[in-house]
């Protein structure tokens, strides 16, 4: 019997204007009923294409070439009239989009959109349709299907829209799903639930997956085998545990060892991948990867490595390695000093217990509902921050997590002096930022700088590099403009750019080294704080250790302090010297990057880390639950009591009466909980040690 | 729903007053007095000041525009000079032709410019689009008259297929009995508007088409041509719509430029006249109908706007 799909040589190539990109170039792998196959590697290298090539849909200029073939059951798809191939899309082969945001049409009920399958594949009548949509929607937990058939989906949240787009993929029960990044856009929450759902929907209507993803830790835990892509081939194709246990591709290796680890905290420097893969239109001949490649030699650099070794691991490479890569930093790009854990820990409480660099009290910030000022109209508001205090040392970093829309990026604004607080204070080196006016205020400033999430929107399209990097000297009328020219050379060489990138403009650099640029423009003015807003969420992983090194290094040369705010808790825990947990607009959990990591206190700290894929599929396989259930509440109408209590396993009658007040765990070890994982500490009030509440 | 209505009935009203204002005291900064333009050159003192005492043009100009506010607000525009009729009862003959006549050459340059935008839009970069672009640029870059001139001397000079002149019944009926009459007027105004719809459209089609939900649509099996009906189509006329509402101003400033070529009896013929003999009532009364007109227009717009996009709808529900 011929395997469920079954994938011969495919190869696309794409007509644009700057040439011929070989997207996907001689790629061949089979799916058997039931299985989930994960395609992963970096951006670019071809997964979406190669998903949507099995599709047959194309983007403009898009064609399969030469004797490449995909077969559905022993049927060739390949070459199929269109009129054929619609029959099979979305009805035995269906597929599920990244952005849940912006693939439901926005005119269009979500009712209307499931049953346009079913009423193109199915027949039968608007009505039938209606009830088929209702119970899939059912199906893949959408609360109160039946009434929400005519929701538009402005009104659903990210997960419940990835919710509705799975139900449309899966409305005709498909025998494969095609799934690509179904979560990457989903805070790690949601993402767990997605994944669980999509792996029971798979079980209970045994459909085969192909799971597209550059997270190595969903791969960890959701597929069975995993083809690793590299520049449109096939590098290694393996079952999941022993692609992760025993790579042979080195590039299969990398991309695991540059990964930051939550289940390992700071280990020195983070390996990285050097440059970047190379340019589809024109590849290298011999083995693609030999430019980045610390084992490449010039066999590499003249002859292809095809794919060999025994049929259940394959890999293309002249000089497999044997397994992951010794835990010693391998490269260090820049001539940093490494910073050990003990070390750093060391400088770091050290720097706590003198006097702090930044300090907040009580931050509440609410915003007002557009037109709710109208006659009326019910005053309502967001309840962004509501009370959140911190402390941050000398050369400390803080970070800060939590699911978005928890207040995070606002807190930052706050502490920047990008916006005011509505009440409590912001104090710099012991002076309330809040009273400072004009001059005064732009002075003090130059001490805290920010960093943007997106480098390539946070910076002047139209100005080159080095004119961006003078902008603040200026502004701040700091030295002459040779002076000023000199700086900029120095602060290049400082993030790692060559000194010509200041005649370049933003668009002539890749994402990492954008972020370079950022990194530059928040240390021009020599900060003592920098807030890094999620500072490598839009990199790709092995760029995204190079950032992270660099602001490590640079922390250390600068004696900065950071504050780091991301969703993504393994970067933070690379980071942090400490970490606050914020939950809806509050700060629930305050402790050493140990104290969250290992002895968490707060139930939302324990559920958060246990959402976080890891990288191993045997922790992520013992897993068992998906960390948080439901999802965030809205901050207009925050629940009473303690705010997690709507989603909290712990919840009792107490927690929706009586707000919890932050508890002492241990020192600098704080949760506001009124059932603690773990024992506090016999009544010390937190606010003797001076930390947040 | 009604507290948007409220606040835009609002600023309707607030745009109409300014626009009285303005209109008012522009039309007597012109040089030249109504009553040498009604009367002749050679009518003698006497009579001028006759004629500005009945009509009270010899009372200071703000207490000539009180009164006229104060019957506009009465739905008294006052009496033709040359005329010598109710502006009110003239507006009245002449506002449905003009209905009639925008609504047609409107809904057809809709008509038109949504599947050539969309068109263009998918086949883009290829020699069709191409084409028309070319075409709508010619057609964007020409005066609106000349559209006009060239239509009458082709149709009715050169072939004589097409009168050049309108219809001129009394009533909208009348008309739509000699549509011959009416191909000219109606084809020149809709060339005016297809360019700048027709570029909107695809403009806003080429965004629609990139997005995610387009492919998702794909995903589904479904047949292009319904991907275009069902989810390209509509999200692609919301931006269209607004610009509509915005360019009311200049159909209307279209629809006097060619009723007065094809001597069409509308408000723009009325305006036409009124401007070259200094009826002022005419005028003020015909401004002050567009200027409401033109509000409504928009504000229409708006409505059909938030009918079409539910994130509008349901933000004010
Ligand atoms: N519409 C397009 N036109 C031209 N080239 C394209 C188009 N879409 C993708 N490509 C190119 O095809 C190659 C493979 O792209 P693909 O989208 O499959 O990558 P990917 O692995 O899915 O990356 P990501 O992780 O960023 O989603 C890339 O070199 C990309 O630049
Ligand atoms: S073939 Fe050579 S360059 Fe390519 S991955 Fe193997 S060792 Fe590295
Ligand atoms: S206070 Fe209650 S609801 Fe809140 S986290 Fe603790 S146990 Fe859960
Ligand atoms: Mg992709």
């Amino acid at each position: 019997m011929p395997p469920l799909l079954e994938v011969s040589n495919l190869t696309t190539h794409i007509r644009t204007r700057r040439g011929v990109v070989r997207a996907v170039d001689g790629v061949s792998f089979t799916l058997e009923e039931g299985e989930t196959l994960g395609l992963v590697g970096e951006s670019g290298c071809g997964k979406s294409m190669t998903g949507l090539s099995v599709m047959g849909l194309l983007p403009r200029g898009g064609s399969i070439v030469g004797d490449s073939s995909v077969r559905l059951g022993g049927r060739e798809l390949v070459g199929l009239p269109e009129s054929d191939l619609r029959r099979v899309r979305g009805n035995e082969i269906a597929m599920v989009f990244q952005d849940p945001m912006s693939a439901l049409d926005p005119t269009k009920t979500i009712g209307h959109q499931v049953a346009e399958s079913v009423l193109l594949h199915r027949g039968g009548t608007r009505a039938e349709a209606a009830d088929r949509a209702a119970e899939v929607l059912g199906l893949v937990g959408l609360p109160h299907p039946r009434e929400r058939l005519g929701d538009y989906p402005h009104q659903l949240s990210g997960g419940l829209r990835q919710r509705v787009l799975i139900a449309m993929a899966l409305v005709n029960e498909p025998k494969v799903l095609i799934a690509d990044e179904p979560t990457t856009a989903l805070d790690v929450t949601i993402q767990a639930q997605i994944l669980d759902l999509l792996a029971d929907l798979r079980a209970r209507l045994r459909m085969a997956m192909i799971l597209i993803t550059h997270d190595m830790g969903v791969t960890a835990g959701h597929t069975d085998r995993v083809n690793v892509m590299y520049a449109g081939r096939i590098a290694e194709s393996a079952g999941t545990g022993p692609l992760f246990r025993a790579m042979r591709h080195p590039y299969t290796q990398s991309l695991l060892a540059s990964v930051p680890r939550l289940d390992r905290g700071p280990t020195g420097q983070l390996p990285t991948i050097p440059g970047l893969p190379p340019d589809l239109t024109d590849p290298p001949s011999g083995c693609r990867f030999a430019a980045r490649c610390q084992y490449a030699t010039d066999r590499c650099r003249t002859a292809e490595p095809e794919l060999t070794g025994p049929a259940t691991h394959r890999y293309a490479c002249w000089h497999p390695t044997d397994g992951p890569r010794p835990a010693e930093p391998v490269d260090t790009p820049m001539d940093v000093e490494v910073v050990l854990p003990a070390q750093a820990a060391a400088v770091a409480s050290a720097a706590v217990a003198e006097r702090p660099v930044l300090e907040a009290r009580d931050l509440v910030r609410e915003f007002p509902v557009r037109g709710s000022w109208l006659p009326g109209r019910e005053r309502r508001v967001v309840h962004a921050l509501s009370g959140v205090s911190l402390t941050i040392g000398h050369g400390e970093t803080l970070g800060i997590v939590g699911e978005s829309g928890c207040g995070k990026t606002t807190l930052g604004r706050l502490l920047v002096g990008l916006d005011r607080p509505d009440s409590g204070t912001v104090t710099l080196d012991g002076t309330d930022l809040g009273r400072l006016r004009g001059r005064e205020l732009r002075q003090r400033r130059r001490d805290l700088q920010m960093m943007f999430q997106d480098p390539f929107s946070s910076l002047d399209p139209r100005m080159r590099v080095g004119s961006i990097l003078r902008e603040p000297l200026q502004i701040q009328g700091l030295g002459t403009t040779s002076e000023q020219r000199e700086r900029v050379a120095e602060l290049l060489a400082e993030v790692g750019l060559p000194a010509h990138a200041a005649d370049l403009y933003p668009h002539e650099f890749s994402g990492g080294q954008r972020q370079r640029v950022g990194l530059a423009r928040a240390l021009a003015l020599t900060p003592k704080l920098i807030v890094a807003d999620e500072p490598v969420s839009a990199l790709d992983v092995s760029v995204r250790a190079q950032v992270l090194n660099l602001m490590r290094g640079l922390q250390v040369s600068h004696g900065l302090s950071y504050v780091v705010i991301s969703h993504d808790l393994a970067v933070v825990r690379y980071l942090a010297d400490r970490i606050g947990v914020m939950y809806l607009g509050r700060m629930v959990e305050v402790g050493s990057a140990d104290d969250i990591h290992l002895r968490a206190a707060h139930p939302y700290t324990a559920g958060l880390l246990k959402a976080v894929p890891v990288p191993d599929p045997d922790v992520e396989r013992a897993k068992h639950g998906a960390g948080v259930r439901g999802e965030l509440p809205s901050p207009l109408a925050p629940p009473s009591g303690c705010r997690f209590r709507t989603r909290c396993p712990l919840a009792q009658d107490l927690c929706a009466l009586e707000e919890p007040t932050p508890r002492l765990f241990a020192t600098g070890h704080t949760a506001a909980c009124h059932f603690p994982l773990q024992t506090p500490l016999p009544d010390a009030s937190p606010a003797l040690t001076g930390d947040p509440a | 729903m009604t507290a948007y209505l409220v606040r835009r009935i609002g600023q309707a009203v607030v745009v109409v007053l300014g626009v009285m204002v303005l209109t008012f005291f522009m039309i007597h900064m012109v040089p030249g007095s109504a009553a040498r333009a009604t009367l002749g050159t050679r009518a003698t003192a006497e009579r001028i000041a006759m004629f500005n005492a009945a009509y009270g043009l010899d009372k200071p100009l703000s207490t000539q525009f009180l009164t006229f506010v104060e019957q506009a607000a009465r739905g008294n525009f006052g009496t033709s000079y040359s005329m010598q009729q109710p502006v009110s009862t003239l507006i009245a003959q002449r506002l449905p032709r003009d209905g009639l006549l925008l609504g047609l050459s409107t809904l057809l340059a809709l008509a038109i410019a949504l599947p050539m935008g969309i068109y263009q839009a998918v086949r883009r970069g290829r020699i069709a689009d191409h084409v028309f672009t070319v075409v709508s640029f010619v057609l964007y870059s020409m005066p609106d008259f000349f559209f006009a001139l060239v239509l009458i001397a082709v149709f009715s000079v050169q072939f004589h297929l097409l009168p050049s002149e309108a219809p001129q019944a009394e009533s909208v009926g009348g008309i739509l009995a000699d549509p011959q009459g009416l191909v000219l007027p109606v084809v020149t105004l809709t060339l005016v508007s297809l360019a700048g719809f027709s570029r909107y459209m695809r403009a806003s089609a080429l965004t629609t088409l990139a997005q995610d939900y387009v492919q998702v649509a794909r995903s589904k099996g479904l047949p292009e041509r319904l991907v275009l009906r069902r989810h390209v189509l509509r999200n692609s006329m919301l931006p269209v719509i607004t610009i509509l509402g915005l360019s009311a101003p200049s159909i209307v400033a279209g629809a006097v430029i060619a009723e007065s070529v094809f001597n069409y009896p509308g408000m723009g013929l009325l305006f036409y006249q009124a401007a070259t003999s200094k009826d002022y009532p005419i005028m003020l009364g015909s401004t002050l109908v567009v200027g409401v007109a033109t509000v409504l227009g928009s504000l229409f717009a708006d409505i059909a706007y938030s009918l079409l996009d539910p994130r509008i709808r349901y933000v004010d529900a």
